[in-house]
């Protein structure tokens, strides 16, 4: 078979439906990625002309322009719409689209999970848009502080759609984690071990463990104030023993992490692109993994540095405030990086270098200025003024939007396969960089002056006018290079002449392949022996297109790529992907279902759309694996491997695994918010706890240890390790636990009496979710294992229901023992 | 798995620790947890949470070193002991408040 045959039976095997129809069922990373980038540029055109309102109201004082209920939206509304549906999409969009390409492999992990991540993203962004359209537009801010955001300060539906809206856009954003991290330790080239990855793979990991363990905080307070809101349950209610500094601890939990998982991948793209704009290798590649990991955990001990002014104790601030200058450490490590390799190189001013250069001046400012907040006495003076305003936004755009438009530019010959012939992007750069320093230095002024962030208006005569003016105007001269940059990436992408395939001569893989791309990405995997495989082997395309790696033979006519080992890169199985399909969108439109009858209380809708979830999920797993045994298969090179669908650890193990650390992070989350109303809340002790009796006790007890055997049957190899005792023992276990929460509930108080009662609630309904979801896994199990799939009878399904089994057999035995244990307590 | 369980713990070990510390000088400062620790003045309970979290740590850098517990990749071994050693400092410059901040003002 020569490279043109290989081709076309390659692009038969892997193409999206052709036409309209492709757009929705496609699950391939190259269109998703692309469709991922092109609704966040979409969110982020809508964001920045809200951004243009905001200064035009503010232009001048005692303006007219808009009243102050439309102003609330309209900041709330900027806020949400570029944190929430711009910058993390926007990654994720990077991510989808590079990653397999970067990696040397042909698809992500879940190609399904991308999809469907993908339009939970869309019908949850666009709930978002409804609300701002009609008017009812979340207006308590981006960091929806109660009690403003609570029934007493905003009873209308408008927070609503924020928490229900963005807690259905964020399954798009744990779903992308998932995969982002099963693909990178497990979908690489053959040979690339960890010391080989492309640098920008270290800092999506580290950005995906980040989003999986920074975003339940969030998630978990969306769920409280809207129990809160819709059914009284009052956890920041402080007349019930609820606090409203919960909010604030749930919230910046994610909210500061969330700075640096907005941050690392625009350090990870910078790093990419810098050395081959200075021709040479990047400067301590060690060092800068080492720097993005410490940031990525560092980040998670600043929360606090958001609520200096709540009244903490010195200790406290004091932990925080050293913390938060710690951090300036691991950054510095990266700008000295950075620097060192264009020392040591020979810089090209390019495009995407000006905006890297850009990023430099603009981000080291915003870091500054970040050292100074850090300081708690210099916090209390700028605290919630307009120096906050201009210092996030120093980070986010210095930090975010010019590394991203580098690599926009970096990687638009990729996208588009033509050379970026026009040069517009020059004149939006520095319309861009003027405008922007033009509106934020001025604003610091502003701030210190002791201007307010969100007041609507102003009274002249207090040194405002002249800044706010010329913030205003220099705020539009950013939004015309903003616009230049859309006209220069369409008029290149629909007119440009054809490109070359690695116009910058770098060498990485993604330049190993024709571009646009093709579906399959690789023709045939390569062995990867070097961190920069096309400048150690200039042929590696030439040899790829031959067939000469991995699976260069597409005889058995399905979509097929390698896992790997994960330190060492030594090939392991292989996978074999789904085929193109219009379920993730089906499936994401049901869950849609689920969200909107939560926000518009037609409280029947919502167990429906739940279990049309499950039913989805059930088919979804239904047609995974084969039920005939396939053995090793050739996979070239003179190899043969088994199928993921026939090992103990097949990538959907991997995939719970990661999404149980999220889960755990919920639940971790949960009990600190029961721990920190217990130590912190007014009007503590509840007027009555729970009382367990010895029935009770009994049977969570017997029920923890039927569970905990099944688990270990079910988890391990011994001699019944291919028989159904292990997860029927699980069963039957969670089965007495489910029964002891029952019980629990059944001589629960009311829950609206007391933020106690409401928290217990919770917490059982938690466990009791968990034990109910483990159930119908191994239900699925039994099921599948009568039908003859492979995966349930010799592969690594039992292995992913002892997996959940555990987790909610654990978290049933904790959430007893918390709620209860305070009862027998003299 | 191991590997990146060598470059994650160590850091994640001062979280743990930073966060157990902070969440203990809330306890100290309670009246409602005051029976359960009476008889322990405050600040001691909070300096041997600090020496057992610097303990930890070091013990977790001298583990990454050693032949048995450290990677037998070199990258991957100078990583990590470079993660261990931030994360030892990271434990006394954020903890050191214990030491020189009013407890519970």
């Amino acid at each position: 078979m020569n490279a043109l045959q290989r081709h076309r039976a390659l692009t038969r095997i892997w193409a999206s439906d052709p036409g309209w129809r492709g757009w929705f069922t496609t699950v391939n990373h190259t269109d998703l990625g692309r469709m991922f980038l092109f609704t966040a540029g979409f969110f982020f055109i809508v964001g920045g002309i809200l951004a243009m309102l905001i200064r035009a109201q503010l232009a001048s004082p005692r303006s007219a322009f808009v009243g102050p209920e439309v102003y609330n939206q309209l900041f709330t509304m900027h806020g949400t719409l570029m944190m929430f549906l711009f910058a993390i999409p926007f990654f994720e969009g990077l991510a989808v689209y590079l990653l397999p390409k970067i990696l040397g492999t042909r698809d992500l992990a879940f190609p399904r999970l991308t999809a469907y991540g993908f339009w939970c993203y869309v019908f949850g962004g666009s709930m978002m848009i409804f609300a701002l359209l009609a008017g009812i537009a979340p207006d308590s801010g981006w960091f929806m502080y109660p009690p403003l955001s609570s029934t007493l300060g905003g009873p209308g539906i408008n927070s609503d759609f924020w928490l229900i809206g963005i807690t259905f856009v964020e399954i798009s954003a744990i779903s992308a984690a998932v995969e982002i991290t099963v693909t990178i330790l497990r979908y690489r080239a053959p040979g690339m071990r960890l010391s080989q990855m492309p640098i920008f793979a270290w800092y999506a990991l580290v950005t995906a463990v980040m989003i999986l363990t920074g975003f339940p905080p969030l998630i978990l307070g969306s769920i409280l104030l809207e129990l809160e809101r819709a059914f009284g349950m009052p956890f920041f209610q402080v007349a019930e023993g609820g606090d409203s500094l919960l909010w604030q601890h749930l919230f910046w939990l994610f909210g500061h992490p969330e700075v640096y998982i907005i941050f690392l991948p625009a350090a990870g793209a910078i790093s990419m692109i810098l050395p081959v704009m200075a021709r040479t290798t990047l400067l301590g590649y060690g060092w800068i993994v080492a720097a993005a990991v410490s940031l990525g955990v560092l980040s998670f001990g600043l929360w606090v540095h958001h609520m200096f002014t709540t009244g903490i104790p010195h200790m406290g601030l004091a932990f925080f405030s050293a913390a938060s200058t710690l951090v300036a450490v691991p950054t510095a490590v990266q700008i000295f990086a950075w620097i060192g390799t264009l020392w040591r190189g020979s810089p090209r001013m390019h495009l995407p270098m000006l905006w890297i250069l850009g990023f430099f001046a603009t981000f080291v400012i915003g870091g500054l200025t970040g050292v100074m907040v850090a300081v708690v006495p210099f916090d209390w003076q700028v605290h919630d003024t307009y120096f906050i305003v201009a210092h996030l936004h120093y980070v986010l755009i210095g930090g975010f939007v010019f590394p991203m438009l580098g690599a926009l530019y970096y990687w638009m010959p990729h996208f588009i396969g033509r050379k970026t012939y026009f040069k517009l992007g020059y004149t939006a750069f520095w319309l861009v960089f003027a405008g922007f320093h033009g509106t934020f230095l001025l604003l610091h002024w502003a701030g210190l002056l002791g201007m307010r962030r969100r007041i609507d208006t102003y009274d002249s005569g207090q040194g405002w006018e002249a800044i706010n003016l010329l913030a205003s105007v220099s705020s539009f001269v950013m939004a015309i290079g903003f616009a230049l940059v859309l006209i220069d990436v369409v008029v290149n992408a629909v007119v440009a002449v054809r490109g070359s395939r690695d116009p910058w001569g770098a060498g990485t893989l993604e330049w190993a392949m024709p571009t646009p791309a093709a579906a399959y990405n690789f023709a045939s995997l390569p062995v990867i022996s070097s961190r920069d495989p096309l400048y150690e082997t200039p042929d590696l395309p030439v040899r790829i297109a031959r067939g000469e790696g991995y699976l260069g033979d597409p005889a058995r006519g399905r979509r097929e790529t390698l896992t790997v080992d994960i330190s060492t890169g030594q090939p392991r199985h292989v996978v074999v992907f789904p085929g193109n399909t219009a379920f993730p969108m089906m499936m994401s439109a049901i869950t849609g279902l689920f969200f909107l009858g939560l926000l518009i209380k037609a409280y029947w809708l919502v167990p429906v759309a739940a279990a049309g979830v499950a039913a989805c999920a059930i088919r979804w797993v239904w047609s995974l694996g084969t039920r005939t045994p396939e053995g090793a298969l050739p996979v070239g090179r003179g190899e043969a491997l088994p199928t993921a669908a026939e090992v103990s650890d097949p990538p959907g193990w991997w995939g719970s695994l990661f999404l149980l650390l999220a889960d755990g992070t919920f639940f971790g989350s949960l009990l600190f918010g029961y721990a920190f109303l217990w130590t912190i809340a007014p009007n503590w002790p509840p007027p009555a706890y729970a009382e367990p009796d010895m029935a009770l006790a009994l049977l969570a007890a017997a029920g923890a240890v039927v569970a905990a055997g099944g688990v270990r049957l079910g988890g391990g190899a011994g001699p019944v390790a291919g028989s159904m005792a292990g997860p029927v023992a699980g069963l039957a276990g969670m089965a007495a636990l489910a029964a002891a929460c029952v019980l629990v509930l059944t001589r629960a108080p009311d829950p609206t009496a007391h933020a106690y009662d409401a928290t217990l609630w919770v917490l059982i309904g938690y466990a009791l979710f968990h034990l109910g979801l483990a159930m119908l896994m191994t239900l699925v199990l039994w099921a599948r294992r009568r039908a003859g799939f492979v995966p349930a009878t010799r592969g690594g399904e039992r292995r992913i229901v002892a997996l959940w089994t555990g987790y909610g057999a654990a978290v049933s035995v904790v959430a007893l023992l918390v709620t209860c244990l305070p009862g027998l307590a003299p | 798995m191991r590997d990146i369980l060598r470059l994650s713990l160590p850091l994640t070990f001062w979280l743990a620790a930073f966060s157990a510390v902070y969440g203990l000088q809330g306890l100290v400062c309670s009246s409602r947890w005051t029976p359960l620790l009476e008889g322990w003045p405050g600040r001691t309970l909070l300096l041997v949470a600090v020496l057992a979290a610097l303990a930890g740590s070091a013990g977790l850098l001298m583990a990454l070193r050693s032949r048995r517990w450290g990677s037998g990749s070199a990258f991957v071994r100078n990583t990590s002991i470079a993660l261990a050693l931030a994360a030892l400092v990271a434990t006394a410059w954020t903890l050191m408040p214990v030491l020189v901040a009013s407890r519970c003002l």
